[in-house]
This record gives C-alpha cells, sequence and structure tokens, in this order.
C-alpha cells in the first residue's frame, strides 16, 4: 500500500490489495454470520405461525413455496403438516425471548441447587399423585369400594363448599388422583381377593374342581386340564376369575370349549380366537352340546386370557402369548370346529 | 358485583366432577350399576376436561383483573 500520493485508483487498488491480504478475516466473518444466523418464525411475514415466513427469510427463498408445499404434503400423507406444527412449536418467533436463555436465565437467578431442589419436589408431588391413585385402586380392587366412593364424594363436597370460602386449589389434584384411580378400578372390576402369586391347577377328575371354580388377585393362573378323566366326566364346568395377570386353560384338541369368557382390558385367545382391547366377551363353541365339553365362565381383569385347547403346547413355554411369539392359532380354531361339531 | 360472595369456579367445578365420580365408583361397587371400563375412561376424561376448562377460565379472569 503507498499511502504517500493517494490517486483516483489508489483507493480501488488499496482496496483489492487490503482485501486480498484480509480474504482470511472476511471468511472468518461470514463463518460466524452462517453460524449465528438462527432460523426464527417471521412474525411479520406470517399466515398462521410464521413456520414458512421465517424459512424463506432462513433460506433466502419466497415464503410462498414453503406455503405450497406445506399445503400440498397434507394430501401426501400429512408429513409436511406434522413438520409445520412440530416447527410452530420448537422453534421461537423473532419477537421472542430464547426459551432456552430464558430457562438459563431463571437457572442462574434461582441456583442451580434450588432449581434442581424444585424439580426435586414436582417429582415426588407427581409420585405422591400416582400412590395416591394406586391406593384408591387397590382399596377398590381389594372390596373397598363403596368406603373408597364415599370418602371421594367427602372430598369433593369440602372441595365444592370450600369454592365459597376462597378455595382450596391445593386439594383438587389430590382429589382429582383418587377419583381416577377408584374410577378405573371399579370400572375395570379389579379384584385382588384371591390373593397374589402363581397359581398352577392339574385335576385329574371333574370332583376335584372346587364349586366356585379358581379364584387368583394378581399374578399367573394355570388350569391344565389334559389329565383329566374326560370319558367319565362328559361336561366339565370350570369357573376363572383372576384380577389382574394372566390365566391360561389347557384342555385336549377334542373337548368342545363353549361358555363365556370376559376381559376387562387386555387380550381374550379362546379356543384360537384371539382379540384384544376393552370390554372383550367371547361365547366359545356357540351353544354346541357336543361331547367332551369344557363349559368355562372365566373373568379376567386386567391382563390376559388364554383356553388353548391343544394337546401338545407346552405349560412353561405354550407358544401361544402376545406380540411377535404368537403362533398361528389356525389349528386351535380348527380343533374347536370339528370338536363341537360332532354333537 | 358489590355483596356478592366470590365463588372460586376452579374449586367448585373440580369438587362437582369429583363428587360425581365418586358417585359413580359408588354405583359400580354397590352393584346398583355394571359401567364398563371405555365409559368411565370417556367420564374421567370429561372430568379432567371440565377441570382443565374452569382452569383456563380462572387464568383468563386473573390475567384481565
Amino acid at each position: 500500500m503507498n499511502d504517500d500520493t493517494p490517486t483516483i485508483e489508489q483507493p480501488e487498488e488499496d482496496d483489492r490489495q487490503r482485501g486480498a491480504g484480509s480474504a482470511e478475516t472476511e471468511a472468518e466473518t461470514a463463518e460466524t454470520a452462517i453460524q449465528t444466523r438462527r432460523l426464527l418464525r417471521s412474525s411479520a411475514d406470517r399466515v398462521f405461525f410464521g413456520v414458512a415466513g421465517g424459512l424463506g427469510r432462513y433460506f433466502d427463498v419466497d415464503p410462498v413455496i414453503f406455503r405450497i408445499a406445506f399445503a400440498l404434503s397434507i394430501f401426501f400423507g400429512g408429513l409436511g403438516a406434522l413438520a409445520y406444527v412440530l416447527l410452530a412449536i420448537f422453534v421461537p418467533a423473532d419477537g421472542e425471548p430464547d426459551r432456552a436463555q430464558e430457562l438459563g436465565g431463571r437457572l442462574r437467578r434461582a441456583g442451580v441447587w434450588r432449581a434442581l431442589g424444585f424439580v426435586a419436589i414436582g417429582i415426588l408431588a407427581l409420585m405422591a399423585l400416582l400412590a395416591l391413585a394406586g391406593g384408591a385402586a387397590f382399596a377398590v380392587a381389594v372390596g373397598w369400594g363403596v368406603p373408597t366412593a364415599i370418602v371421594i364424594i367427602a372430598i369433593g363436597v369440602v372441595l365444592a363448599a370450600q369454592a365459597f370460602w376462597g378455595g382450596a386449589r391445593w386439594l383438587i389434584a389430590p382429589a382429582v388422583a383418587l377419583a381416577m384411580g377408584a374410577g378405573v378400578a371399579a370400572a375395570a372390576d379389579l379384584d385382588f381377593r384371591g390373593g397374589i402369586g402363581q397359581r398352577e391347577y392339574n385335576p385329574l377328575s371333574a370332583k376335584a374342581i372346587p364349586a366356585d371354580g379358581y379364584r387368583l388377585g394378581v399374578g399367573q393362573m394355570v388350569v391344565d386340564l389334559r389329565d383329566l378323566d374326560w370319558k367319565s366326566a362328559r361336561v366339565v364346568h370350570l369357573r376363572v376369575d383372576l384380577g389382574a395377570g394372566q390365566a391360561n386353560v389347557y384342555v385336549p384338541e377334542r373337548v368342545c370349549v363353549t361358555g363365556t369368557t370376559h376381559t376387562g382390558t387386555g387380550e381374550s385367545e379362546v379356543a384360537g380366537e384371539r382379540s384384544q382391547g376393552f370390554d372383550l366377551d367371547q361365547d366359545p363353541g356357540s351353544g354346541s352340546t357336543a361331547v367332551p365339553r369344557l363349559d368355562i365362565d372365566a373373568s379376567v381383569d386386567v391382563g390376559q386370557l388364554r383356553v388353548i385347547n391343544s394337546d401338545t403346547a407346552s405349560v412353561d413355554t405354550p407358544g401361544f402369548g402376545p406380540g411377535p411369539f404368537h403362533q398361528d392359532t389356525a389349528p386351535q380354531r380348527a380343533a374347536e370346529a370339528s370338536a363341537c361339531g360332532a354333537g | 358485583m358489590r355483596g356478592r360472595v366470590k365463588v372460586d369456579l376452579l374449586s367448585l367445578a373440580a369438587g362437582a366432577v369429583t363428587a360425581l365420580v365418586g358417585a359413580l365408583v359408588l354405583f359400580d361397587s354397590s352393584g346398583a350399576l355394571d359401567i364398563p371400563l371405555g365409559w368411565m375412561g370417556v367420564a374421567l376424561a370429561a372430568a379432567l376436561g371440565a377441570i382443565l376448562l374452569f382452569s383456563g377460565l380462572g387464568g383468563d379472569e386473573e390475567r384481565h383483573d
């Protein structure tokens, strides 16, 4: 550079030289600009949430193109619409404070340990509410449904009455937790009075089966009727009652399965007929009078009920279960049709 | 309005729906009604919705005060 004799051309030349000399600096500046450029929703150019406007500004493209793309995406699976919603939720608007920075600022002001303390208190409060809901459900399931309901009604009345004296909002969450737990348990007919654990029954005669059937509160129950003397006992009546868990009843293939089964929530698989969901009722056998016959009255509140008419299915690993381990149950359906059609 | 008792609508609504759910539990547990789980789910969702609705209305009221 020559600063002593400036001419008209000199500044341009100087600029070129300076530009060549500081190319690295400019590159760094450009890189910094790219790094600091942020995707923000546009508050000035917006139709709904300013997502297309923000994208247009970010990519230096006409926002109309993004709007058309979002609109068209609705007709092609709606992925673009989902993306729009996610962008509207997670991308801050250009006029709003950065949520992360805002949270960081709050943490700094409150102190990390204090903030962690608030989080811990929140988690504990949530766990306490879950415990309340679980306790109410358990109370209903062990037969204290009426007293629990009366307590919930009383809490509701107190809460409503307190509304005229300033309110008792602190009571709302516990009251709702209690009501939710008890409500679900009552509607699901949860019954834990039969005990908890694993039960396996292998009666050899119809007389060995209790008149009121087998009952379990929570756990797994296996009733294997394949060793039973079906020649003398042509029709066997069986009642199975399970609160929560899994109930498996095994019968020989040549036995027709009739009766009714009910599963409150979960999965029911009776003689190869499978269904999942809520309030599952099945009546296998279509009222057949064929013999030998199992007349079953089974109820599972929450869980899985399976009546397996198979000579080979193992009690330990029956091979008929949920998810990918489900086998083709066509053989069971065929055996049921054959056994029930024989009469 | 002067002289009127100020009622906390959120507490009133929450108390009412809690008592209603309690009544449903009472009827179901005593055998007077057999409420399917699906319908109880609808009732519980409606109860929660009512509480949230009144919570929102109350929040709006506070902002305008």
